[in-house]
């Protein structure tokens, strides 16, 4: 089981197109890929889009990660990329 | 998946049961964010004869007739003393009954404790069952989980199971066939007494759901309002499988499982996916079977039952 703590950068936050993105990636995957909300314990699936959305996480919203399964290690590095990279926008 | 610690401040509760039961605040108000953590409520009688043993801060307090007889009776002194006694607990807030008049002394040790004294003029009985109904509700310990929560020929069905695995689809299907939505990927749990649990959805995705290559859809705008719920009493759980996960699974019906959260349990069921099977359809049919078994009725035991009747008559034949 690896846990990443990573904070939305992009100045949309995680808005539609950057939750499907999200969801899309994390169900690639074996692993589980559950989300948290930092300060709060309740936990999301990562790979189901509506939780996710559901957040409604604004930039500079922090939570952890974990990942679970056979290819943990490569699900946490795709997954903390693609949140660093800002989901591939601009800013 | 996470308990939450639940508590309502005494002004909320005034807020939400002024109308209701008619409350006028009369002092204590420092007290308004007092913690109600527990939806038994108190009557003051003995605490006020001397026996404050059972009292229990965070729990509402009543003042009734019987109460009011009692202090009224007292010397002044003594009735002084009576008014102290409860106090020498936080105390959450007392409500008086009946519409009587609490004395000078209590209302001064009100003050003094910060411990608001809420009047109404409904009986104890009645403001008694008001009040402990809606912390009932409100003091519910609370969980959610991941899963898509059914109703299925009227019965409450969770269906759970990983991501991939089909819960949505299998829960659309059901929808086709007549049955209704509660709430798809999240479902908000609450324990009501000490064993019925009620699902919802989370007011934000209410009758959304979302299917792979189709997207987020609208099941009430899509099917009509027959097609949803806005919550459900949870009888049966099932858990859906993928069939490699777990080759075997029930073969025969004997099986009793049982799925716990909240400090209590409902039935589980194991149904293993794959392609051919159709999920909807066992879901239905392992409702049909809920359904039996309530009432005394296990389809597997009674085909076991003919078996075994069947074999000991082959050995007495042979005898």
């Amino acid at each position: 089981m690896i846990q990443r703590t990573v904070s939305i950068g992009n100045e949309l936050g995680l808005h539609a197109r950057a939750a499907a993105r999200f969801v899309k990636l994390a169900s690639q995957f074996e692993s589980d890929v559950k989300l948290c909300r930092l300060g709060n314990n309740e936990s999301l699936d990562g790979k189901s889009i509506l939780g996710i959305l559901l957040m409604a996480a604004v930039k500079g919203t922090r939570f952890q990660i974990t990942f679970d399964g056979c290819d943990e290690e490569l699900a946490a590095k795709a997954i903390v990329k693609l949140i660093e990279d800002r989901f591939g926008e601009e800013k | 998946m996470a308990e939450k610690e639940n508590f309502k401040t005494v002004s909320e509760l005034y807020r939400v049961k002024a109308r209701d039961l008619g409350l006028r605040l009369a002092g204590g108000v420092n007290g308004l964010e007092n913690r109600i953590d527990s939806p038994r409520t108190q009557k003051l009688a003995l605490a006020l004869a001397g026996y404050t043993d059972y009292l229990r801060s965070g729990r509402v307090q009543f003042l009734g007739r019987t109460e009011m007889n009692f202090l009224n009776r007292l010397e002044e002194a003594d009735r002084k003393e009576a008014c102290r006694r409860p106090f020498l607990l936080d105390l959450s807030c007392i409500v008086v009954t009946s519409g009587l008049e609490p004395p000078q002394e209590l209302r001064e040790y009100a003050r003094q404790f910060s411990v608001p004294i809420l009047l109404t003029n409904v009986v104890s009985t009645r403001a008694l069952d008001e009040i402990s109904e809606y912390l009932e509700e409100e003091l519910a310990p609370t969980t959610s989980i991941h899963g898509v929560l059914m109703e299925v020929l009227g019965l409450g069905v969770l269906l759970m199971g990983k991501s991939g695995v089909g819960k949505s689809e299998s829960g659309l299907e059901l929808v086709l066939r007549g049955h209704r939505l509660v709430s798809d990927d999240m479902v908000n749990i609450k324990r009501l007494g000490t064993e019925r649990l009620v699902g919802a959805g989370p007011d934000f995705l209410r009758f959304h759901m979302e299917l792979r290559g189709l997207g987020i859809i609208n099941i009430r705008d899509l099917f009509g309002i027959s097609s949803v719920s806005l919550q459900k009493q949870i009888d049966l759980a099932i858990e859906l499988v993928r069939w490699r996960d777990r080759s075997e699974g029930d073969r025969v019906g004997f099986e009793e499982r049982e799925y716990q959260l909240l400090d209590t349990s409902v039935p589980l069921m194991t149904l293993p996916v794959a392609s051919g099977r159709n999920v909807a359809t066992l879901v239905e049919v392992a409702v049909r079977i809920h359904m039996l078994k309530k009432q005394g009725y296990e389809p597997g035991a009674e085909f076991i039952n003919q078996l075994e009747k069947k074999m000991r008559l082959a050995r007495d034949e042979q005898a």
